[in-house]
C-alpha cells in the first residue's frame, strides 16, 4: 500500500509538469489545428530563463522566495513573448497553407531553439543551486512526500485552474473558444482573430515556461535537449486527454505521469514508454478522440 | 501561357529524369568517397521518402513513426543473414513481408482514427518498435547486430563505396518504378481523393479504410526495403538509427520536397541529407543554420521545393486518339435496364431518424419507379438531406428500410451503396479540389474497375487496357456534361456551374442505377438552371433513375415525373407535379416560411 | 512553366557544381612536406552527447598545441580535424568518410560505441587508417581483429571485475542491485559486473532505467523494496545526479555507486549535499592523476571549466599517435600502425601504458573515488598484492 502511494505521489508530481506543457499543445491545436512541435522547446527556454534569473537574483542577494518568484514571472513573460514572436514570424504566414508545411516549420523552429540554446548555454548540463529548495517532507500512508512536491503540484493546479477560468469566463477566453469552433464565423463576428491567436501563444508559452522553471528547480539540472522528451510526453498527454480540450490536457498529463510511475515501479523502467504508448493506442482504438475529446473539424 | 505548358512539359518530363539519372550515374566519377557516402545517404533517404510519400503525400495520413518500418526491414535482414545465414537477396522477401505485416498490424485497428490521432499512434508505434529492439536479447539489445554480410552477386561483393552507390541507385530505381506505377493507378487516385476529402471519396465508392490500409502496407514495404539495404550496407545496425528523429527527417524529405511530387521527394532527400553535410564547416552552428534554412524554405515555398503539378495536360487534347483510340459515342454511356427486375428502382419504407430530441425523419416512405425523375421538396428543416444521408448510408437510420431494385441497403456503408448502384452529389460541392477534372471522374469509376493491386504495381496489360477504357469512358462522360475541354484543369479552377456538372459526371462514372442529386441548382442563374434541367432529362434518357432535392419549385415541378413533399420530417404529399400543386397542405407548408434559409445539414463537415 | 524548367536546370547545375566541387576537393589537399599532419576526431557535436564531444575535442587541441609548441612531428605541425558523428550510425559513416576525404593521417577520438563501430569499418576499409579510441570502452571494438584499432582507455570487461571486487571485498555487501540505462556501454558494464559478482558468490539483481526521464523515484522505490546494501549504476552522469538526489529525498540509505561515466561535476551540482558518500569506479580522472596536474590547470584556464572524464584520454590518444608517427618516420598508415603496436611504456598523462596484441591498453588502471564535502576525492585502489588500499 505504502509503495503504491509512493508511486502515485511520484507520478502526480511529474504528471503536473506534463500537464502544464500539454495545456499549451492543446490550446494551440484547438485554435489553429497545429501540433506545435516547438512547444517542448519553449519549456526548455523557460527553464534556462529561470536559471539566468536565479543566478542574477542570487548575485543581488535577494531572498530565496523572491528569487523564485522573479524567476517564474520573468521566464513566463519572456517565453510568452518569444512564443508570440515565433507565431508571427514562422506560423502566421502559413496558416492558410497545407497543415503539413506548418508542421515542418514547427519542427524547424524546434530544431533552431534546441541548437540555439546549445550555442548560447553550451551542450552540457547547467544546474540550479542544488539546495535552493528544501529536501524535507512528511509521511503520508507510509509514502515519503516532499513539501516541494506538494508546492509544485499546488502551483501547477493553480495555474491550470486559472487558465480554465480565464478561457471560460473572460471575453478573450470566449473569443478563443469561438475561434476553436469556427474561425471564419468568429472573424465575421468581429473577433480579432490574429490577436486572439497571439494571446493563445502567449498563454501557452508562459505555461510551458512555468513548467520549465518548476522542473528545473525541482530536478536541478537543465539542458538544451530537455524539451524534446517533454514535448513528446506532453503531446501524448494532450492527445490522450482529447486534443483541443483543456481539462483533457490536465487529466492526460497527470495520467501519463502516474502511468509511467506505476509501470516503472511494477514492471520495469525500460518498458515504461512502451506501456504508455500501448495504453494510448488502446484508448484511441476504443475512444477515437481521446478521453474528453469532442469531434473537431480538420483541414489538411 | 497555356500553349507553353504544352510545349515545355513533354520535354521536361521526358528528358529531365534521364538527365538526372545520367548525372547520378556519373557522380562517382567526379566524387571522392566522402561525397559518395553522402550520395548513398541521399539515395537511402530518397527511398524512404518515396515510401512515406505514398502514405503522407498521397493518402494524406500523417505518419510520425515511419522509421519503425525501416527498422523492421533492417532487423529482419540483419537477423536472417547473421543467425539464419541467408544471403542478402534471400532476406529481401522476408524483410518486405515482415514490414508489410507490421503495416497491417498498426494500420488495421487505427486507420479509422482522424489524422492527428493517427499521427500519435504512429509515433507511439515507432517508439514501441525501437524500445523493444533495445530491450530484447535476440535483437542484440542496445548493441544491435554486427557483422552483417555485405550483399554480393555471383561472388562479387558490394563492399567498395562505388559499388554500394550503384546498388543504392538500383534500389532507388526499383522503388521509383513501383511507387510511380502505384501513383498512376486507380489506387493512387483513390489515395489522392482520400487526402482531398475523405467522406466525399467514400461517398463516390472508394472503400476508404481498405485503400488507406494499402497505403500503409506499401509505405511499410518500401520502408522495409530501404531498411534491408541500410543493414547490408553498414553491416551493423543498432536501435539508435531508428529514432523518432529519424522519422521526422523522413517526413521532412516529403514535405520539404513537395507532397505527392516525385522530383520533389528526390530533391527533399538531397536537401535533408546533403545540406547538413555542406554545413559541416560551421561546426556548432551547423544544425542551427539548417533549422533556420528549413523554416525559411517552408515560408518561401509552403508547397515544397518542387510541388506536384497543379494543372495536368488534357488527356483528350489533340493527338489523344492515337493513344486512346477513337472517342466513344455518347450512346455508349446508356445503361441497359434488362437486369433491373420488376421492383421499384428505389423503395423507402418507414424511415426514421432522431437527432437528440428532434425527430428529423419520421416514418417516411416513398417509392421511385425505374426510369423516372423523382423530385423531393420541402421547406427548410423538412429532413430532405437527412433522408438522402439515410439512403446513402452516411447516416444510420433508427428504423425503416431502403431497397434498390429490391436489394436492401440496410447497414451498408456509403461505398458499398455506390457499388450496388446508387450514386449521389452533394448540397455543398465536394470535389477533389486539387485533382484534375478527369481525375475526379476516374475516381468515380473506382467501384467498377477490376485492376488488382498487383496489376497496379506492375501496370500489367489488363491494367493498361482498363485505364484506356476508363479514360475513353471518362472522355464521353465529360463531353456528356460539357466539360471535355476542361479535363486537365484543377477542379478548383472551374466555375461554380461547371463544378456542379463535374460532380454529376463523377457520380455517373460509377454507372449508377439511381442517381441522387442534392440541390443541384443551388446558386445557379435561370439560364444555367434551364440547362441543368436538360442535363437531368438526358441522364434519365441514359436509363438512370434520378431523384433530386431542390428548393426551387419551378425546377422540380418542371423536370419531375413524380414529386414527394416533406415537412418537419414527415411526408405530406406524393404524386405528379400537377397533383402536388393542387395540394393544400403543400401550399400551407410553403407559405409563410422563408425559403432561403439553409437547411440543417446533417452531413459531417 | 518556364519556372518549372528552370528547376531542372537549377538541380542539374547544383549537381554538377557538387561533382566539380568534389573533384577539386580531392586534388587540392595534397600532402606536401610542409602541410600540417591532420588528425581526425570523430565525436558527437550535436544532440544529447555534444558536451562530451566538445570536451574530447578540447583535449585533442591541447595535445596538438603541446606537440606543435615543441616543434611538431617530422617537422610538420599537427592539425586537429573534428567532425560531428551525432552518435548515429549513418551520420558516423558520413563523418568518417569526410575525414578520409580530408586526407587525415590518423584518427583519435570516438565516444558512442554505436558510432565508433561504423567509423572503424570505414577507416579499416580505407587503407587501414589508424584509429586510437579515447572513450569507447566496449570490448567488441578491438575484438574485431583489425590491425589499425587501439585504445587509451580500459575496457568495460576490466572495470566490471574491478567494481565487483570492491563491492565484495571492501564493502562486503550481501545484496547488490546493478542498474544500467539500456545504452550499449552501460549494459556491457552491467553484464561484466554481474558476472564478476557471481564469482564472489553474490547474486546481483539487475535493473534498467530509461535515460532522459528526470524522475526516477519509481525505480528507486522499487529498488528500495529489495533492501540492498549497494546500488551500482553503470549509466551516465546525468541520471546519476538525479538518482542520488531523489534517493536522498525519499530517505533511502543504501550505498550508491557509479561507473566511470558518472564521474562528472554535474553529479555534484545536481545532487548537492545528497552526493556525499557516493562512490565511483573510474579510470583515474586527470584531477587524480599526479601526472596530469598541469593539464588540469591549463585546461581550466583555457576553457573556463574543469576537464570532463575523457579529454585526458584523448590527449594521450593524440600524443601517442604523434609519437608513433615520429617513431615510424612516415605518415603512411601501415607504418604508423606498426609503430603503434610497438608502443611500449608510453608515458602519458594517464600513466605509463603499452598496447597489447589487439590494441587494448595495458595495464588498464582503475581506482575508486568518494564524494566528501561536495567534492570527488581519491578513495581506494587495488595494490599489486590484490588488497584494497587508500590512494595516495
Amino acid at each position: 500500500m505504502s509503495v503504491f502511494v509512493q508511486y502515485l505521489v511520484n507520478g502526480l508530481t511529474i504528471g503536473s509538469f506534463y500537464a502544464l506543457v500539454a495545456l499549451g499543445y492543446t490550446m494551440i491545436y484547438g485554435i489553429i489545428r497545429l501540433i506545435n512541435f516547438a512547444h517542448g522547446d519553449l519549456f526548455m527556454v523557460g527553464a534556462f530563463a529561470g536559471w539566468l534569473v536565479v543566478a542574477a537574483a542570487a548575485g543581488m542577494h535577494l531572498p530565496v522566495a523572491m528569487q523564485l518568484l522573479l524567476a517564474l514571472l520573468i521566464a513566463m513573460l519572456a517565453v510568452g513573448l518569444l512564443a508570440m514572436g515565433i507565431e508571427r514570424v514562422a506560423y502566421q504566414p502559413l496558416l492558410k497553407s497545407s497543415r503539413l508545411s506548418i508542421l515542418i516549420t514547427a519542427l524547424g523552429v524546434s530544431l533552431a531553439l534546441e541548437n540555439g540554446a546549445m550555442i548560447a548555454f553550451g551542450a552540457g548540463f547547467d544546474t540550479f543551486p542544488a539546495n535552493i529548495l528544501p529536501l524535507t517532507g512528511f509521511h503520508l500512508f507510509g509514502a515519503q512526500v516532499g513539501y516541494v512536491q506538494v508546492a509544485m503540484f499546488a502551483l501547477a493546479l493553480l495555474l491550470m485552474v486559472g487558465l480554465y477560468l480565464f478561457v471560460q469566463f473572460t471575453p478573450v477566453g470566449t473569443a478563443m473558444r469561438a475561434l476553436s469552433f469556427d474561425q471564419d464565423a468568429a472573424r465575421l463576428m468581429g473577433i480579432n482573430v490574429e490577436g486572439v491567436v497571439l494571446i493563445t501563444f502567449l498563454l501557452g508559452g508562459s505555461l510551458a515556461a512555468a513548467s520549465g522553471v518548476m522542473m528545473g528547480l525541482y530536478y536541478t539540472q537543465i539542458n538544451f535537449m530537455m524539451g524534446f522528451l517533454m514535448g513528446l510526453r506532453a503531446f501524448t498527454a494532450a492527445v490522450l486527454g482529447g486534443i483541443g480540450n483543456i481539462p483533457g490536457a490536465m487529466v492526460g498529463g497527470l495520467l501519463i505521469g502516474v502511468l509511467q510511475s506505476l509501470s516503472a515501479g511494477y514492471i520495469s523502467s525500460q518498458w515504461q514508454d512502451v506501456i504508455v504508448f500501448a495504453v494510448l493506442i488502446l484508448v484511441l482504438v476504443f475512444k477515437p478522440t481521446g478521453i474528453f475529446g469532442e469531434r473537431v473539424v480538420e483541414r489538411m | 501561357m497555356a500553349t507553353r505548358v504544352g510545349a515545355w512539359q513533354p520535354l521536361v518530363t521526358r528528358w529531365g529524369p534521364l538527365v538526372v539519372l545520367a548525372l547520378a550515374l556519373m557522380f562517382p566519377l567526379g566524387a571522392n568517397s566522402y561525397w559518395l557516402t553522402v550520395g548513398i545517404g541521399i539515395l537511402t533517404f530518397a527511398m524512404l521518402g518515396l515510401g512515406l510519400n505514398l502514405v503522407v503525400g498521397y493518402a494524406g495520413l500523417l505518419d510520425l513513426g515511419y522509421a519503425a518500418f525501416y527498422a523492421i526491414g533492417a532487423y529482419t535482414t540483419a537477423l536472417l543473414s547473421t543467425v539464419g545465414h541467408m544471403t542478402f537477396w534471400e532476406t529481401l522477401p522476408f524483410a518486405v513481408a515482415c514490414s508489410a505485416i507490421a503495416g497491417v498490424i498498426v494500420g488495421y485497428p487505427t486507420l479509422r482514427l482522424r489524422s492527428d490521432y493517427l499521427a500519435i499512434v504512429t509515433l507511439g508505434f515507432g517508439e514501441i518498435v525501437r524500445i523493444t529492439a533495445t530491450n530484447l536479447g535476440f535483437t542484440g539489445g542496445p548493441n544491435g547486430i554486427y557483422a552483417i554480410p555485405a550483399p554480393s552477386i555471383m561472388g562479387y561483393q558490394f563492399f567498395s563505396q562505388d559499388s554500394q552507390y550503384y546498388l543504392a541507385v538500383a534500389f532507388l530505381l526499383v522503388v521509383l518504378f513501383f511507387t510511380r506505377h502505384l501513383a498512376h493507378s486507380r489506387l493512387g487516385r483513390a489515395w489522392l481523393s482520400l487526402r482531398e476529402d475523405e467522406s466525399a471519396s467514400e461517398a463516390v465508392g472508394v472503400p476508404s479504410v481498405r485503400v488507406k490500409l494499402w497505403a500503409y502496407v506499401f509505405g511499410a514495404i518500401f520502408g522495409g526495403l530501404a531498411g534491408a539495404f541500410f543493414a547490408a550496407r553498414l553491416t551493423a545496425i543498432s536501435p539508435d538509427s531508428f529514432t523518432y528523429t529519424q522519422s521526422i527527417n523522413i517526413l521532412m524529405v516529403v514535405v520539404l520536397g513537395g507532397m505527392a511530387s516525385f522530383p520533389g521527394v528526390l530533391l527533399g532527400a538531397a536537401v535533408v541529407v546533403g545540406l547538413p553535410e555542406i554545413l559541416r564547416f560551421m561546426q556548432l552552428w551547423r544544425l542551427f543554420v539548417f533549422a533556420i534554412g528549413l523554416v525559411a524554405l517552408m515560408l518561401l515555398r509552403p508547397q515544397g521545393i518542387w510541388p506536384a503539378a497543379s494543372r495536368k495536360e488534357n488527356p483528350f487534347g489533340p493527338g489523344s486518339e492515337r493513344k486512346l483510340g477513337p472517342p466513344l459515342p455518347l450512346e455508349a454511356l446508356a445503361r441497359s435496364r434488362d437486369g433491373d427486375g420488376e421492383d421499384a428502382a428505389l423503395d423507402v419504407s418507414g424511415l426514421r431518424r432522431r437527432f437528440g430530441g428532434v425527430l428529423a425523419v419520421d416514418d417516411v416512405a416513398f417509392s421511385v419507379r425505374p426510369g423516372e425523375i423523382c423530385g423531393i421538396i420541402g421547406p427548410n428543416g423538412a429532413g430532405k438531406t437527412t433522408v438522402f444521408n439515410c439512403i446513402t448510408g452516411v447516416t444510420r437510420p433508427d428504423g425503416g428500410d431502403v431497397r434498390l431494385h429490391g436489394h436492401s441497403l440496410r447497414g451498408q456503408t456509403p461505398h458499398q451503396v455506390v457499388g450496388v448502384g446508387l450514386s449521389r452529389t452533394f448540397q455543398g460541392i465536394r470535389l477533389f479540389k486539387n485533382m484534375a477534372v478527369y481525375e475526379n471522374v476516374l475516381v468515380g469509376m473506382y467501384p467498377h474497375q477490376r485492376a488488382t493491386v498487383v496489376d497496379s504495381l506492375l501496370h500489367t496489360g489488363r491494367q493498361r487496357r482498363e485505364e484506356r477504357d476508363s479514360l475513353l469512358r471518362c472522355q464521353a462522360l465529360l463531353r456528356f456534361c460539357g466539360l471535355e475541354g476542361l479535363a486537365g484543369h484543377r477542379a478548383s479552377e472551374l466555375s461554380y456551374g461547371d463544378q456542379r456538372r463535374l460532380e454529376i459526371a463523377r457520380a455517373l462514372a460509377a454507372q449508377p442505377k439511381v442517381l441522387l442529386l442534392d440541390e443541384p441548382a443551388a446558386g445557379m442563374n435561370p439560364s444555367e438552371k434551364q440547362a441543368l434541367m436538360g442535363l437531368v432529362r438526358r441522364i434519365r434518357d441514359l436509363g438512370v433513375t434520378v431523384v433530386l432535392i431542390d428548393h426551387d419549385m419551378n425546377l422540380v415541378m418542371g423536370v419531375s415525373d413524380h414529386v414527394v413533399v416533406l415537412d418537419r420530417g414527415r411526408k405530406i404529399a406524393d404524386g405528379t407535379p400537377r397533383e402536388i400543386l393542387a395540394d393544400e397542405r403543400v401550399v400551407d407548408a410553403y407559405l409563410g416560411r422563408d425559403e432561403n434559409d439553409e437547411e440543417v445539414n446533417a452531413w459531417p463537415s | 512553366m518556364a519556372r518549372r524548367y528552370s528547376w531542372i536546370l537549377a538541380a542539374a547545375g547544383a549537381m554538377s557544381l557538387l561533382v566539380a566541387g568534389c573533384g577539386s576537393a580531392t586534388t587540392s589537399s595534397s600532402s606536401s612536406s610542409s602541410a600540417p599532419i591532420k588528425i581526425g576526431v570523430p565525436v558527437p557535436l550535436s544532440g544529447s552527447y555534444a558536451s562530451a564531444g566538445e570536451d574530447i575535442v578540447d583535449g585533442a587541441k591541447l595535445a596538438a598545441a603541446k606537440i606543435n609548441g615543441s616543434g611538431g612531428v617530422l617537422g610538420r605541425k599537427i592539425q586537429i580535424v573534428p567532425v560531428d558523428d551525432a552518435c548515429d550510425a549513418q551520420t558516423a559513416t558520413q563523418a568518417a568518410q569526410n575525414l578520409v576525404s580530408q586526407n587525415v593521417t590518423a584518427v583519435a577520438g570516438g565516444y558512442c560505441s554505436s558510432a565508433s563501430l561504423p567509423e572503424l569499418q570505414v577507416f579499416h576499409s580505407q587503407g587501414d587508417l589508424p584509429f586510437v579510441l579515447d572513450a569507447s570502452t566496449n570490448p567488441q571494438l578491438t575484438e574485431l581483429g583489425y590491425n589499425d584499432v587501439f585504445r587509451t582507455i580500459g575496457r568495460d570487461d576490466e572495470q566490471g571485475p574491478f567494481a565487483a571486487n570492491f563491492i565484495a571485498n571492501y564493502l562486503h555487501a550481501k545484496k547488490v542491485v546493478v542498474m544500467d540505462d539500456n545504452s550499449t556501454y552501460a549494459v556491457g558494464l552491467q553484464q561484466d559486473t554481474v558476472k564478476a559478482l557471481k564469482s564472489y558468490g553474490i547474486t546481483a539483481t539487475v535493473q534498467h532505467l530509461t535515460p532522459g526521464q528526470s524522475d526516477y523515484t519509481s525505480v528507486l522505490t522499487q529498488i528500495n523494496q529489495l533492501h540492498p546494501d549497494v546500488l551500482y549504476y553503470t549509466g551516465y552522469f546525468t541520471e546519476m545526479g538525479l538518482l542520488l538526489k531523489q534517493a536522498h529525498q525519499l530517505g533511502y540509505t543504501f550505498q550508491m555507486m557509479g561507473g566511470d561515466a558518472t564521474n562528472s561535476p554535474t553529479v555534484l551540482s545536481t545532487a548537492g549535499s545528497a552526493a556525499n558518500n557516493f562512490i565511483v569506479t573510474t579510470a583515474p580522472l586527470a584531477q587524480f592523476l599526479g601526472t596530469a596536474k598541469s593539464y588540469v590547470t591549463q585546461y581550466t584556464q583555457k576553457y573556463g571549466q574543469a576537464p570532463g572524464p575523457y579529454s585526458v584520454y584523448e590527449y594521450d590518444a593524440v600524443s601517442v599517435v604523434a609519437q608513433a608517427i615520429k617513431n615510424a618516420g612516415s605518415t603512411k598508415a601501415s607504418k604508423i600502425n606498426a609503430a603503434l603496436s610497438k608502443i611500449h611504456d608510453f608515458k602519458g598523462l594517464t600513466g605509463t601504458f603499452s598496447f597489447n596484441k589487439i590494441g587494448d591498453r595495458t595495464p588498464a588502471v582503475y581506482i575508486t573515488l568518494r564524494v566528501v564535502n561536495g567534492k570527488f576525492t581519491a578513495y581506494k585502489e587495488l595494490n599489486d598484492a590484490g588488497q584494497w588500499v587508500s590512494v595516495h
